[in-house]
């Protein structure tokens, strides 16, 4: 009976339709406000679902050489991932559903299967644009996937735990954003890596390989990688708010704080120009990786000294 | 030194190979040669660096003649050189190539030999360039003989062969549909990895046959037709178009109709440039410049508005002058807008000179030394950003230009910074020249009479459009008809540098070389129109005309 009740809560699961409806407002927010910085007037307030809606309904062309198995099954694997990390964030400021030690590493594990859903969708693709597009995306995940990691584990080391929930209880009565401010710096710019936002969007750069990875992807399939993308994006921004910006605390307090980094986001994506991808690799390794390895180093230091 | 002395020397270059030379205009020499001593006369050119190869002309005598002839004209300073070449009227005459010294040659001798039936031996490309695959072998538009009978479609052939996978080398086609493209153009990059080994091109998507469609309309309807190849520089081919055919009728055009003629063409630069600053940016991955800089272009497209009544095709130009006066209030406008969009332009030159994230996809990228950009023959801006001082508005002064001077603007640097650079700068000149000449409108007259009949002759006129130098050639017979008339644009003269360029850089990098030189491809495409198997949507031209008047009819009901 109790697993009846289970599969049934998994199956509607309406923090998950919350969870992606949150989502596409988020991604709303974040798209009108590059279009206000570019002056321009940008979607309505239903447009991000007004497009979900419309992809989920058109009919999806599978190319002939591809697996089928990979090519239906990887948009719900990444959908799916992305849901799964969302159980361990304090999502929209409420506690994190599950909690174990070691959350950390599984939930961040969890945000990076999108993008290699992404890479192998791409490599499935049988088009020459989504190939380079693939490549693209797995180069970057190697690029911001360790200085990220690196730029999160800060607050858990600080912290001593690494319990999510632990992290955002310790945030609450200390600032990371003031105690570690290299490493808010690099987690904020490892978000918009992770999301393939501008200026790291070059692995869907349009005007030279259309849509990269998901170039043949079409319907539902694109329609499930986009509403992961933008479950990604409340996943990781709450992440990043909860262990930089004073924890979870007050939701409508932690709501504001997610949008100031939301903010903070779109400045940034109107202000520069893409990147290359040696560009992207080579400022991540050069800088993005030190400044992070840094800031671990002190933290480490500061430590020892304290006890 | 002085057109004199430049044609006297070419006169004592080309001697030894010379049948007989004339002087068609003050400013050009015809010197006739055999088709056997082109390669030599041409690197006697070359190695006494006189000119370089600004077009080819092709055209059929007729039968009664019953000859081919070519034309290649090399240009330096206002001086014009042509080897004038006959061949015999039969199945694919023989021509040697001259693209092995001069590598944009290679597009034009495609253009002779898909065109004029002309075998050019040893082009390193004779695959077609602008005619459709299901064009059939062995009809040539340019000949005498040609009917749309003969076009009909057959059986495409390849053209472009894939160039397939080869370990880690692969080709990444972009276009003809292909959102880095905003006109259709196919191109083939072979990458490896992320890096260019090859590149090739084809054009054509968007021919409409407009060269051979002039011999069948007058004088007069061909501006409109002309007006018609290039929805940015509109303006460029109306003023080379009657320049040419003014200077053929002798017919002296009042100084104030210059005036305007150059005004419009210092507005049609500012679009064009705010226009290519949008597209490169947003190739760039810079979409805000893109969104700020058509923001602006707004401005200039409104003035124009107000100043002819239209947005693209002004249509201000007609043979002997123009057709609308620029009153005080006009002056207020462009004096207004000129402020705005000058203040504006400073900061895109302070945004493309100084933003670092910028200037990381620009700085050193696509370099072009000034040797190069000599051998590939570039043009206009992007000739410019090399150091190379090509202009025909100060090389060659036009029109209004001796009176209102523009200011030459160059760059040592060649890369894509530079090109950035030397356009907002050219800007920043407009916006100057045509406040001088709103300020020193002269008065009088603003159009005089045309004849209907033009006198047999033929001419040369040369303009400088946003995007490099436009060639025009055309012949007259003495009717109401040109007999041939001939363009050249300055994008296929930029085609070369920029493929050449492509190789050895980034695929990243590829949208930004291209749009470097400001591609433009309908000006490219102009000659022939294409009628498929079943098409129904195939109007005459009275179904064409009634169609048009029932449409507007309707627009204009009122709701």
């Amino acid at each position: 009976m109790n697993t009846i009740v289970s599969l049934l809560s998994i199956m509607f699961f309406p923090v998950g339709i919350s969870l992606i409806l949150s989502g596409m407002l988020y991604e709303w927010a974040d798209r009108k406000l590059v279009a206000r910085f570019q002056n321009r007037i940008g979607p309505r307030w239903f447009q991000p679902l007004a497009d979900t809606i419309k992809l989920l309904s058109k009919e999806e062309i599978k190319p002939h050489s591809v697996n089928n198995l990979l090519f239906y099954g990887l948009p719900i694997v990444a959908l799916s991932g992305a849901l799964t990390a969302a159980l361990y964030t304090p999502i929209l400021g409420f506690a994190p559903t599950y909690s174990f030690q070691g959350d950390l590493i599984v939930a961040l594990y969890l945000l990076s299967l999108l993008t290699m859903c992404t890479g192998l969708a791409g490599w499935n693709g049988a088009s020459r644009f989504s190939l380079i597009g693939a490549t693209r995306s797995l180069t970057q995940l190697f690029a911001y996937e360790a200085p990220f990691l690196l730029a999160l584990l800060g607050p858990a080391m600080a912290a001593g735990t690494w319990t999510i929930k632990d992290i955002s209880v310790y945030a609450e009565n200390h600032w990371m954003f003031i105690a570690q401010p290299v490493g808010f710096v690099v987690a904020l710019i490892g978000l918009m890596g992770k999301l393939e936002l501008p200026p790291f969007d070059a692995p869907e750069a349009e005007t030279e390989i259309v849509a990269g990875a998901l170039t043949e992807y079409s319907g539902r399939g694109l329609a499930l990688f986009h509403i992961g993308k933008s479950v990604e994006l409340v996943v990781a921004i709450s992440l990043v708010t909860a262990f930089y910006l004073g924890g979870v605390g007050n939701p409508l307090i932690f709501l504001l704080k997610t949008l100031i980094i939301l903010l903070f986001m779109a400045m940034l994506q109107s202000m520069l120009t893409r990147l290359r991808i040696d560009q992207t690799v080579g400022m991540w390794w050069r800088f993005g990786a030190l400044l992070a390895l840094l800031q671990i180093l002190v933290i480490i230091l500061l430590k020892g000294w304290l006890a | 030194m002085t057109t004199e002395t430049l044609l006297q020397r070419a006169t004592e270059i080309l001697a030894p190979f010379s049948k007989g030379n004339n002087n068609p205009e003050t400013n050009r020499l015809d010197v006739e040669i055999e088709a056997s001593d082109l390669p030599s006369a041409t690197a006697a050119l070359m190695d006494n660096q006189w000119g370089y190869l600004s077009a080819i002309t092709p055209t059929d005598l007729g039968k009664e003649v019953n000859k081919l002839e070519l034309l290649y004209h090399f240009c330096e300073g206002a001086a014009i050189t042509s080897l004038r070449i006959y061949l015999p009227r039969e199945d694919q005459p023989d021509v040697p190539t001259i693209s092995d010294q001069i590598p944009v040659a290679s597009f034009f001798e495609r253009e002779l030999g898909e065109m004029l039936g002309v075998h050019v031996v040893g082009t390193p490309d004779s695959s077609r360039l602008f005619l459709p695959d299901d064009w059939p072998d062995g009809v040539y538009p340019l000949r005498e003989e040609f009917s749309m009978e003969q076009a009909a479609p057959v059986e495409p052939r390849e053209t472009l062969p894939e160039m397939g996978r080869v370990g880690n080398k692969f080709t990444v086609p972009i276009g003809p549909q292909h959102p880095a493209l905003k006109e259709p153009g196919h191109f083939e990059f072979a990458v490896d990895g992320e890096i260019i080994t090859g590149a090739r091109m084809r054009l054509g998507y968007v021919h409409r046959g407009i060269e051979k469609a002039t011999e069948k309309r007058n004088w007069i309807q061909n501006l409109y037709l002309l007006e018609r190849i290039c929805g940015i520089c509109s303006h460029t081919h109306t003023s080379a178009y009657a320049m040419g055919a003014e200077k053929l009728a002798q017919v002296e055009v009042p100084p104030r109709a210059l005036a305007i003629r150059e005004i419009v063409a210092g507005l049609e630069r500012i679009h064009s440039h705010l226009l290519w600053l949008g597209v490169a940016a947003h190739e760039a991955g810079f979409d805000t410049l893109f969104m700020y800089s058509w923001r602006d272009r707004e401005t200039v497209m409104d003035l124009l508005e107000t100043l002819t009544g239209n947005r693209v095709n002004y249509s201000i130009t007609v043979l002997g002058g123009v057709k609308y006066d620029f009153t005080a209030e006009h002056s207020r406008a462009i004096h207004k807008a000129m402020n705005y969009l000058e203040e504006r332009i400073r900061y895109y030159l302070h945004i493309v000179t100084t933003d670092a994230s910028f200037l990381q996809r620009t700085r050193g990228i696509g370099t072009m030394t000034l040797e190069e950009a000599k051998y590939f023959g570039a043009l206009g801006p992007t000739a410019r950003a090399s150091g190379l001082e090509r202009d025909v508005r100060i090389d060659s002064p036009y029109g209004a230009y001796h009176r209102f001077p523009v200011s030459l603007i160059t760059d040592e640097r060649g890369d894509l910074e530079a090109r950035f650079e030397v356009r907002m700068k050219e800007l920043l000149v407009s916006c100057f020249t045509i406040r001088t000449i709103v300020d020193n409108l002269p008065p009088g007259e603003l159009a005089v009479r045309f004849p209907r009949k033009v006198p047999a002759g033929e001419t040369v006129s040369r303009v400088e459009a946003p995007r490099g130098e436009a060639f025009y050639y055309i012949k007259s017979g003495g009717g109401e008809s040109p007999v041939r008339l001939k363009i050249r644009t300055p994008s296929l003269c930029n085609w070369t540098s920029a493929l050449n360029k492509a190789v050895g850089h980034q695929l990243a990098d590829v949208p930004m070389l291209i749009a470097g030189m400001d591609p433009c491809f309908s000006c490219n495409d102009r000659m022939i129109t294409v009628r498929r198997k079943n098409d129904s949507h195939t109007l005459t031209w009275s179904q064409m005309r009634e169609y048009g008047i029932k449409k507007y009819a309707s627009i204009r009901e009122p709701k």
